[in-house]
């Protein structure tokens, strides 16, 4: 369990440096993010850009996701962690 | 139909000008009689893939712009800051290099016209621009991306469409400024900037529309230079000051230039009564093809029947005509001699302004229109720089049993065609763009008197 916190702390940070990228995030609002924000309600992040800062993650940490992820992905921080982590799974599985 | 009456003022212009910083940098160079073409890096880095090495251009990271990459080795700009803050980032996000330059260019003349939110933002105001779109970086390495590298579609990026589509200058311009009219594009090959201006005064002129921010755009592209090379139609040998030469007789081809050129058109008596800084009055535009069926070859019955159109409702007498003249064999000279044959042999001076920074394609018509705005304001006419050498001898078509025109060599009409700027009396200019399949276009401008 402690080892998953880590690796989930480790991949939020991470996720932060893809948003830093991001040019249509305001980067005062990743100052508090925590897993439970919403990059449509607390990040205006338009929705057009949501698949931009999932491609940037499939950059930053080798990995690939199915199309279906895609279309299920939730517009929270933590919907995005855990399908990080289950890509990962895939790919070690 | 033309509601009797109604006029259209030019009250506001920008752009984007190489190796210029703002338009008034623009203005002192063009009368200057600098020549504003560089040898271009991009190109000479392909060595012996590209015969041309020149150009007017404006780099990615010039006007306070730069271009942001997504990881550092990728040539594909995910996107571009404005560093002096005119710019939203959200709109950034939907524009390639041209449709920004295109927002700048927008407001500024904008800002010129004085226009206020409300107005800015009226069912009465439209946005009328295009580009000729030969070539777009971000297309081709999207494709590239899906084709070679087999990556999935995303990896193109979300805003492969709205960064290439077809009238993206003038719908990014649309979501920047907010208006409520029309927002549309015309496009027609190197005719795009004079006939987005054109249709936008047509709009006004029935009535349709009070006010328009119209022009066009070439977002710097080596993509669309590649295109033009592989014609054989490019300048090739000279140094890049000399590189453009309509009329010499050594020239032998264009330069592929790029820019962008936004006027701010308003309903004449709308403009006056609000006291608005009136820099021109657009007396008319005509436009037609060649209907010859040639694609590329200039027609002279096409450009006869320009001027003759042009001329339909009130006989107009220029005092300067601002040439298409871009400096390739067959263009200049079948030109001049439609103005000759239209105008007469003397009373009138050719400006091509071409000579100084290129052909800007799609941004060609309206940057070249406000050079002529600026002859108008200046009173001072710009030049055909090293147009050093005219042809003493007949032109071939001049041979030919079918032709009708002016059987001098050009070298007979060297008064015509200055090399230097210089002052005199000017009202009205008449403007000239052709493009290819043979479309040809038009406008009269005069001063507000």
């Amino acid at each position: 369990m402690e080892n998953q916190d880590l690796d989930r702390k480790e991949i939020l940070n991470g996720l932060i440096e893809v948003l830093k990228t991001v040019r249509t995030i305001d980067p005062a609002r990743l100052e508090g993010i925590t897993e439970e924000t919403d990059f449509m309600t607390d990040m205006d992040t338009p929705s057009t850009e949501l698949i931009n800062i999932a491609a940037k993650v499939e950059q930053k940490f080798g990995i690939e996701f199915e199309d279906e992820d895609i279309d299920e992905l939730g517009s929270k921080v933590k919907d995005i962690i855990n399908l990080i982590i289950k890509a990962k799974e895939r790919a070690n599985s | 139909m033309p509601v009797r009456g109604r006029k259209v003022a030019i009250v506001g212009m920008g752009g984007a000008f190489p190796d210029c910083a703002n338009l008034a940098d623009f203005s002192n160079k063009m009368f200057s009689n600098k020549v504003l073409i560089r040898e271009w890096p991009k190109a000479v880095e392909y060595n012996k893939q590209i015969r041309s090495m020149v150009s007017g251009f404006i780099n990615e990271n010039e006007l306070g712009i730069e271009p942001i990459y997504p990881v550092a080795g990728v040539e594909y700009p995910e996107t571009y800051v404005d560093t002096l803050g005119r710019i939203p980032d959200i709109n950034l996000a939907t524009a390639d290099l041209g449709s920004v330059w295109a927002m700048i260019a927008t407001k500024e003349a904008i800002e010129m016209a004085g226009w206020t939110t409300a107005e800015t933002q009226s069912e009465q105001t439209g946005v009328v621009m295009g580009s000729g779109g030969g070539g777009n970086q971000i297309a081709r390495l999207a494709w590239h991306a899906f084709y070679v590298l087999k990556k999935k579609t995303r990896m193109a990026g979300s805003h492969t469409i709205d960064r290439t589509m077809g009238y993206r200058e003038a719908a990014n311009v649309s979501c920047l400024i907010k208006n409520r009219g029309v927002c549309e594009s015309i496009v027609s090959a190197c005719a795009t900037g004079l006939g987005n201006i054109g249709y936008a005064y047509r709009l006004i002129k029935m009535g349709l529309q009070d006010r328009a921010v119209a022009g066009g755009v070439e977002g710097t592209a080596l993509e669309t230079f590649i295109g033009f090379d592989a014609m054989m139609v490019l300048s090739r040998g000279f140094s890049a000051a000399e590189s453009s030469r309509p009329f010499d007789v050594n020239r032998n081809g264009f330069v592929c230039s790029f820019g962008a050129g936004i006027v701010a058109l308003e309903e004449y008596e709308m403009a006056k009564a609000r006291g608005a800084k009136i820099y021109a009055v657009i007396d008319d535009y005509f436009n037609n093809s060649d209907g010859d069926g040639n694609m590329f070859y200039p027609s002279s019955d096409g450009q006869r029947r320009l001027w003759q159109g042009l001329s339909a409702d009130v006989e107009i007498k220029p005092d300067v005509v601002k040439v298409h003249g871009t400096a390739t064999p067959v263009g200049d000279i079948i030109e001049l001699l439609s103005v000759v044959d239209k105008l007469g042999e003397t009373g009138y001076h050719v400006s091509a302004p071409k000579s100084q920074f290129g052909h800007m394609l799609g941004a060609a018509g309206s940057v070249e229109l406000i050079t002529a705005i600026l002859m108008l304001e200046n009173q001072k006419v710009l030049p055909c720089v090293n147009s050093t050498n005219l042809n003493t001898e007949l032109e071939t078509f001049q041979k030919s049993p079918n032709w009708t025109g002016s059987m001098k060599p050009v070298s007979e009409y060297r008064h015509l065609i200055p090399q230097e700027s210089f002052a005199k009396e000017i009202n009205p200019v008449v403007c000239l763009n052709y493009g290819f399949g043979g479309t040809n276009s038009a406008m009269a401008l005069s001063k507000d008197i």
